[in-house]
């Protein structure tokens, strides 16, 4: 079953892509049935979705393993969830070949995050890369934009694929994801480097960020929301799955270095969120930011943390997606993003700064929604592992949060509308209805984590035995 | 009377280079009866029918046991075979190319000096001692020094004047290489030159060093590599699609004769050493070579000599599954080139205008599907997945890193980084809204249109189905 989620979309995206005469409607609902499927198709089925097929034998075995067990299951959920609404909510130019891409974009992160192979994931990691790649070149602003995508993120590709193969030859097999054994040796922490440098560009971290904030701001708002929301959560995944079992001793070595980053991440983000006037890019920095708490919880190697981590992943999605979602339907009725020139969006489009107010209320980590329990869960968790400074550092750009946060809800919604700006009508049917499910999401996780705890703890318990 | 000192089996050995060498003739005298505007498929398929019963009768030897024809002279094997089997499926698709350009007249010819080339590759996959090697080469090189200068241009004529020059000279050193060679073990054998005494003999290095130079101008290798770009340029495409698959084949598979079967045990890292540093060498040259290009031959080219580099470096190291990964990977690059090329000669008119890269500007618009074909073979040679591409490299570097020769792994992992640049550019273009999308011309060229479908199936089956040939060793006897 778990293949079945990965080659559905991947299959259905390329048929659509090859259909160059289905119409913008037949394409939306073939979208949408397809994410929806791979949606309930692991609710419905139950158990893990096992999948394996022998690949490799030498020069280490390797197998097309895949399974929606462990912390994959609720990532599996946020991503199948995140491309309906994506797909509900495009109202681009050539809407048919942007469905398309991100019915890809699903399928090949499907892989990734159901990999039970290290070389299986690996293949996927490269594959989820290219989506988002051809979104910039079809529809970005800038041409600079695509190559730093590019360039950043296949570099951290290759260096994985120079990893997994070290790993693969150490070790003997790559078909490990789900068991923990330490890896010994000289090399071992080369290897880690290696990991972990495309998990931190993917994720990304200080310094490795800057083709994120770009690249978020120039994709069409669809695209923009999948990759922050879910692609973003594939280095934190690989940290937590291949880099925790394998690799403790190599992170508990290196860990001031990414705690030092974690937290340079947490702050530089904040900050920049706090003075930048593109919505886009604030969101993008404020990701920076949050995701900074992410690894910080990683590397504290407590599991409490890493409850929260797993928790605080599912909210992050859910919440950034509807951000993206949002700030694309503002934009494209605004025709601007710089918050100088938007203003008084509340008055004539209340639907719209309703849905913008929740999703961005619970950015900032509002109790009742779904960020805030993720963020407690976590900072506990590093107090608890002895780290009291970095957690108490930790606080300060949770509260400047309340601070960009608010101000881009002020400067969008409130105040006087701009004259030259027309004023173009509320939100449609389709678009209300992509955003509903992400809002009741952020509501019903916010007042009963415990949906998600429930599973995560023992699965956070696993990766550290 | 002289008993005959060559038994059936030797004869059995070398016959699939008979047959493709008698097909040749088969089309010149075709061509003689036929009518006076006489199709071009009438020798291309004659020419594919052989090249095809040949890659059948060498393909049905392959559980056979090992056997040394001829004293020696050319061992036929699991490693001949397989490479032998690249060699005729480049040679059918580069046939199958055919179609897409040039007048019908001198297709004829084409095609005969084609199968002669292809024979001597044939030879060169088996061969193991010097004097076939040589035989093996001349051939190979004779023929296309002809076909290089087929096309109308003036290009193609400079094209075919420098690859004459150049390849002479470099054979030049491969013969005086031999020599010394010969010299120094007295043996024309290359399981001679293994013998632990030669090591200390200045002849043999130096016999060595030059036959290993001219084995590195024929692969193209950085610093031999100039002659490339310009002969891949000027020649005509399917002649260019050949070059590159089956030149490089059959010298890799003297190359890794003669690295795993020919060195002296006190030599071995030390002679080859160099050869792994021009590769790796290789890969970044030739990478960033591709950055400045214009022209879409040229830049397979470029691409051509990084991912040679890639081969070679499979073979560092000499161990048992570094031969069998290194003709994995050729034959996943045989593929890709052989798609890339297709491609191009699909969108390429008469006077080959569709090979400038500028001329993929929004070719999705109008033509999705070459579009798209052509964006897989790019991420093949790039090394993404889902095609053989990504396996090949993970299997190298993982070659490298057990070997220990990690220094070769992190080259071809930079190198790729700088490729990635230069096979994205072309990618971008094609996919980036064009107002004035070059259409392409429409040849009808349905065999064209065959390879690259075999190709894209073959890359992506590879990857999940990675059968890479196991009885490929020992090399020489």
């Amino acid at each position: 079953m778990s293949l079945l989620l990965i080659l559905l979309p991947i299959l259905a995206g390329a048929a659509l892509f090859g259909l160059p005469r289905a119409d913008t409607r037949a394409s939306k609902i073939a979208g949408c049935a397809v994410a929806a499927i791979t949606f309930f198709v692991p609710i419905a089925a139950g158990g893990d979705g096992n999948f394996a097929a022998h690949w490799l034998s030498r020069p280490f075995t390797a197998s097309l393993h895949f399974a929606w067990s462990g912390p994959a299951y609720w990532i599996v959920l946020l991503l199948a969830l995140c491309t309906f609404c994506a797909i509900l909510g495009t109202n681009m130019t050539r809407p048919r070949v942007l469905i398309a891409l991100l019915l890809m974009l699903e399928g090949t992160m499907m892989g990734v995050f159901e990999a039970k192979d290290v070389l299986a994931f690996a293949l996927f990691w490269d594959l989820m890369l290219i989506p988002p790649f051809f979104a910039l070149v079809g529809w970005g602003g800038h041409r600079e934009t695509a190559w730093r995508y590019l360039i950043y993120n296949f570099s951290g590709g290759l260096l994985l694929l120079l990893a997994t193969a070290a790993f693969g030859v150490l070790y003997g097999s790559t078909d490990v994801i789900g068991t923990a054994h330490q890896l010994q040796g000289a090399w071992a922490p080369w290897i880690f480097a290696g990991f972990a440098f495309a998990f931190a560009v993917k994720t990304p971290v200080f310094p490795l960020h800057t083709w994120m904030p770009p690249t978020y701001a120039d994709s069409p708002p669809p695209m923009a929301a999948v990759v922050s929301a879910v692609q973003s959560k594939a280095g934190l995944y690989g940290f937590l799955v291949i880099c925790l079992p394998f690799f403790s001793g190599a992170m508990a070595q290196s860990r001031w270095i990414f705690i030092t980053l974690a937290l340079i991440s947490l702050l530089y983000g904040a900050y920049i969120a706090l003075v930048q006037t593109d919505t886009k890019r604030i969101v993008a920095y404020s990701s920076l930011s949050h995701l900074g708490l992410i690894v910080l919880g990683i590397f504290s190697l407590n599991p409490v943390a890493i409850a929260g981590v797993l928790l605080y992943i599912v909210a992050h999605g859910l919440f950034s997606a509807a951000l993206f979602l949002t700030l694309g339907y503002v934009e494209e009725r605004e025709g601007t993003r710089s918050l100088t020139r938007l203003g008084g969006l509340g008055r004539a489009n209340p639907k719209l700064a309703g849905a913008f107010t929740i999703a961005a209320l619970a950015a900032l980590g509002l109790p009742g929604l779904a960020g805030f329990a993720g963020e407690l869960i976590t900072l506990t968790g590093v107090f608890q592992a002895g780290l009291f400074w970095p957690a108490l550092i930790a606080l300060v750009p949770i509260v400047l949060a309340s601070a960009y946060m608010l101000r881009l809800l002020q400067d969008v919604i409130n105040g006087p509308q701009v004259e030259d700006i027309p004023q173009r009508p509320d939100l449609t049917l389709s678009e209300a209805f992509a955003l509903a499910p992400l809002l009741a999401a952020v509501t019903v996780l916010g007042c009963y984590p415990h949906a998600v705890l429930s599973t995560v703890i023992p699965a956070a318990g696993a990766l550290l035995k | 009377m002289i008993a005959n000192p060559f038994t059936a089996q030797d004869w059995n050995a070398v016959a699939p280079l008979f047959i493709v060498g008698f097909t040749a003739l088969a089309v010149l005298l075709t061509d003689l009866v036929a009518p006076k505007q006489p199709s071009r498929y009438v020798p291309v398929g004659i020419g594919i029918a052989g090249l095809a019963a040949a890659g059948i009768y060498a393909g049905s030897q392959y559980f056979a046991p090992a056997h040394d024809a001829f004293g020696g002279g050319f061992i036929l094997g699991g490693f001949s075979i397989v490479l032998q089997a690249i060699i005729v499926v480049a040679a059918i698709f580069s046939l199958g190319l055919y179609g897409t350009i040039g007048r019908a007249q001198g297709v004829a010819g084409a095609t005969a000096l084609l199968l002669w080339s292809t024979s001597g590759a044939m030879l060169m996959a088996g061969a193991a001692n010097l004097m076939t090697i040589f035989l093996g080469l001349e051939l190979l090189s004779l023929a296309l020094y002809c076909l290089c200068g087929l096309a109308d241009r003036p290009a193609s004529r400079e094209s075919a004047l420098k690859y004459l020059i150049l390849s002479s000279t470099a054979s030049g050193f491969l013969l005086f290489g031999m020599a010394l060679l010969f010299g120094t073990s007295g043996s024309v054998a290359l399981s001679a030159l293994s013998s632990p005494a030669l090591a200390s003999n200045a002849l043999y290095w130096v016999g060595g060093g030059l036959f290993l130079a001219g084995l590195a101008f024929k692969l193209s290798l950085v610093p031999f590599h100039v002659w490339s770009p310009d002969v891949y340029e000027g020649a005509p495409l399917p002649v260019t699609a050949f070059m590159s698959v089956v030149t490089k084949a059959a010298t890799v598979a003297v190359f890794a004769r003669f690295a795993y079967a020919a060195i002296a045990p006190g030599a071995s890292a030390a002679i080859l050493l160099p050869f792994y540093v021009i590769a790796g060498i290789s890969m970044i040259a030739g990478n960033l070579g591709m950055l400045a290009q214009t022209d879409m031959k040229r830049l397979l080219a470029y691409s051509g000599i990084a991912q040679i580099g890639y081969i070679v470096a499979a073979l560092a190291g000499a161990s048992a599954l570094g031969v069998r990964y290194a003709i994995y990977y050729l034959a996943a690059y045989a593929f890709m080139n052989l798609g890339a090329f297709a491609t191009v000669a699909l969108l390429s008119g008469e006077n080959e205008e569709g090979s400038r890269i500028a001329s993929f500007q929004g070719l999705a618009q109008r033509r999705p599907f070459l579009a798209a074909a052509m964006t897989f073979f790019l991420l093949a040679l790039a090394g993404f997945p889902p095609t053989a591409g990504f396996l090949g490299k993970i299997l190298i570097l993982s070659t490298n890193v057990s070997t220990g020769y990690p220094w070769l792994a992190g080259l071809l992992v930079a190198g790729t980084a700088i490729s990635l640049y230069a096979y994205f550019k072309v990618i971008r273009l094609m996919y980036e809204p064009h107002a004035r999308p070059y259409a392409g011309a429409s040849a009808r060229a349905p065999l064209a249109y065959l390879s690259l479908a075999i190709c894209l199936a073959a890359l992506l089956v590879m990857t999940f189905y990675p059968l890479t040939p196991s009885n490929v060793l020992p090399l020489a006897k």
